[in-house]
């Protein structure tokens, strides 16, 4: 009976939208040839040096910090660093081959890996998560990062802080240099879960505007720019 | 409209909310920060070389998608499928509460978290939900503040605007029994504990939606706290809640939105997250309700036909001078401002809002910072004519015999001069009087009465004519 309902209500929109739009019309009121997609920005190629000091830049002003690291051991010890710092006595990671050339160089007890059967509460209760960013945006300071699984989208949004690890090619100049390969993982019919871009720790401005952050999600967002 | 739940529930325009519209008082808090936001996003937008291209771009994806809007859903609703989603239609408010309750039975849901969702505010959901036995939380930060409150928000980026610090310490401490603090780091820190367990206990979450992309079947959702990240990832289920306008046709459109709504709503490059979802997580559910509710009163109306494109950003509320003034409870609806005085009245019927396209001084500026150029002005002038055409409560019986009147006085000679004299001598009389009735009075209570010129330009143009031919 339901599905009827919601059946006939579906044909009831449609036919409502194509009686709507076979009105007379002015002319131009309706659009029928596609338009083209913008560039939105041009597209420079700087060199990749530019890119991380941009990305840098960018991510600074929306509060974050990057750090950059020669190899996936110096990026290790400065995510000993951060820890100790950050007095988090344990690191959540989710499992990706950078996270391990990364995090196999750290004492074991320290890193636990995230696996799809990590609870909500388990996820909320780790000081600091380990991600991975899939691409880096240097024009606006954000980290894309694909997150196949509930436990990946709630490693995102959860921890109070949160460590993304990427490397120097992954930069790209803006969102637009970089939507060719999102676009492309978006329209894969097996893509599962969601693909986050992330430009600074969460953050509000809902009482008198004045900017506070780390309202839900993390309230500290560190890059380790490996490259 | 029987079967729908859309309750004006605000004051009518015309009454005390435009009390102060009248007064010489300073702008409320509510209007200084609106008005700060609208030139630090106008100054942004001005350091791009590009913006204006990118507005006339957005508005012609925006009209082909909307041309072509039975065909998009078709293939979104596809491509949505082939994801493993659930896809749900519904003509109107009382449907989409039903299918609403009824996923909620299904998964046995007795808490619901919900971040931003204008849509859900149409549907009077979180009513619909509490009188289910089913607790509804609203995340946003400032959503949360209003419904503590038991408000509506007043503004559609920053609905607990009108509030200061003090106001929301002392409701934190009555409401969530926290010891009073008007400091913003504590009292986003208080929310953020209590919202907290909100997330991990809740069994659904409910979100709006910013884009649906035809050709990929992506949901977009853009926020800047976390909360939509949070309440569309923890609980078990997950169920979106969209209008049919919001279809975008290609996933090579999104890039130039992305770019205008965080420029327009909050001024920023991009917003803090971006949720590209495309189909639920494995062991997670997710459903999209897409929602009619008077959407295609708007398509049947070709010269509003624009009012669609609108992508929520709020830039016309915060360069509204009216908007400013009045904040948004004055619209008595969901939508405030500009945008909401031409989408209502399609969207709960003339004759409940018809008078809302007059809440404007058609000053032309929520024109000329619409992102996705809607030429709003002559838009409420279209609603405006509408109203007093069709039964509205702008329809007034008096204004209709003032105007007819006035044809007729303007449409004689001798009616004019006659009708002029009277004028002439009404102000005379009227400054004389210690009081003003009625609207007269809320007029002249902020502004002098203009003084009549001592002589007419008839009879100065008799004299010029006179000594003309005298020479």
């Amino acid at each position: 009976m339901a599905s009827n309902r919601a059946s006939n209500s579906r044909e009831a929109i449609l036919q409502r939208i194509r009686n709507a739009l076979a009105k007379p019309r002015p002319p131009g009121n309706l659009l029928l040839e596609r338009p083209a997609a913008p560039e939105v920005w041009p597209r420079n190629d700087p060199p990749a040096e530019d890119l991380a000091k941009r990305f840098q830049d960018e991510l600074a002003a929306v509060h974050g910090q990057t750090i950059r690291c020669r190899t996936p051991e110096d990026a290790a010890r400065q995510l000993h660093d951060l820890a100790t710092a950050g007095g988090w006595p344990i690191l959540a990671a989710i499992d990706a081959p950078l996270a391990r050339q990364v995090c196999n160089c750290l004492p074991a007890e320290t890193i636990a890996w995230v696996t799809d059967d990590w609870s909500k509460q388990q996820i909320a209760a780790v000081p600091a998560g380990v991600l991975v960013a899939d691409l880096l945006l240097a024009d606006t300071g954000s980290c894309v990062i694909r997150c196949p699984t509930a436990a990946a989208r709630l490693m995102c949004y959860l921890p109070p802080a949160c460590v993304v690890l990427a490397r120097l090619e992954q930069l790209r100049e803006h969102l637009p240099a970089a939507w060719g390969e999102i676009a492309t993982a978006c329209a894969d019919p097996n893509a599962r879960g969601e693909w986050v871009i992330v430009t600074g720790p969460s953050r509000t401005a809902d009482i008198e505007k004045i900017l506070i952050l780390g309202v839900h999600g993390p309230k500290r967002l560190v890059v380790l720019l490996i490259g | 409209m029987s079967d729908q739940l859309q309750h004006i529930t605000g004051a009518k325009f015309h009454d005390h909310e435009t009390k102060g519209l009248y007064e010489p008082a300073a702008p409320p808090a509510l209007g200084a920060t609106a008005e700060r936001s609208s030139k630090h996003n106008i100054a942004e937008a001005a350091k791009i070389p590009c913006f204006q291209q990118w507005r006339e771009a957005a508005h012609r994806i925006k009209r082909y998608a909307i041309s072509n809007l039975d065909k998009l859903l078709v293939q979104f609703e596809r491509n949505l499928a082939a994801k493993g989603v659930t896809v749900l239609w519904a003509e109107n408010a009382a449907e989409a509460n039903r299918l609403v309750l009824q996923i909620a039975r299904e998964h046995n849901v007795r808490s619901v978290v919900k971040s931003k969702s204008m849509l859900s505010e149409e549907l009077e959901l979180n009513q619909v939900l509490c009188e289910a036995g089913i607790r509804p939380v609203e995340t946003d930060l400032g959503e949360y503040i209003v419904q503590l409150a038991g408000q509506r928000p007043v503004h559609i980026v920053t609905p607990a605007i009108h509030m200061s610090a003090e106001d929301v310490g002392r409701l934190f401490a009555s409401r969530l029994g926290e010891p009073f603090t008007a400091e913003h780091q504590q009292l986003t820190d208080i929310a953020r504990r209590h919202l907290r367990q909100e997330y991990l206990q809740a069994d659904m979450g409910i979100s709006g939606c910013n884009f649906g992309i035809a050709d990929t079947g992506t949901i977009v959702i853009i926020e800047n706290e976390g909360n939509a990240g949070l309440s569309t990832a923890t609980p078990p289920v997950h169920l979106v809640m969209m209008g049919i306008e919001k279809i975008l046709p290609s996933i090579d459109y999104l890039p130039v939105f992305l770019n205008l709504l965080a420029r327009s709503g909050t001024g920023q490059k991009l917003t803090t997250y971006t949720h590209l979802i495309h189909g639920p997580a494995p062991g997670r559910k997710l459903y999209v309700l897409l929602l009619d509710n008077g959407r295609t009163n708007v398509l049947a109306d070709p010269p509003a036909l624009a009012a669609l494109f609108c992508i929520r950003c709020g830039a016309c509320l915060n360069a509204c001078p009216v908007y400013r003034r009045t904040g948004g409870w004055a619209y008595g609806w969901v939508y405030p401002g500009p945008i909401g005085a031409i989408l209502t009245p399609h969207l709960v019927g003339l004759d409940q809002a018809g008078i809302l396209p007059f809440a404007s001084s058609l000053c032309g500026a929520c024109g000329e910072v619409c992102p996705v150029k809607i030429d709003i002005p002559h838009q409420l002038v279209h609603m405006r004519h509408r109203a007093v055409s069709e039964a509205s409560p702008a329809r007034s019986p008096l204004e209709w015999l003032t105007w007819t009147l006035w044809s007729w006085f303007m449409c004689g000679p001798r009616r004019y001069r006659f009708a002029m004299w009277a004028v002439r001598l009404g102000i005379r009389l009227a400054a004389w009087l210690p009081w003003h009735p009625g609207k007269l009075g809320a007029w002249t209570r902020g502004r002098e009465l203009p003084r009549p010129p001592k002589t007419t330009f008839r009879r100065l143009w008799k004299s010029i004519d006179g000594e003309q031919q005298g020479e």
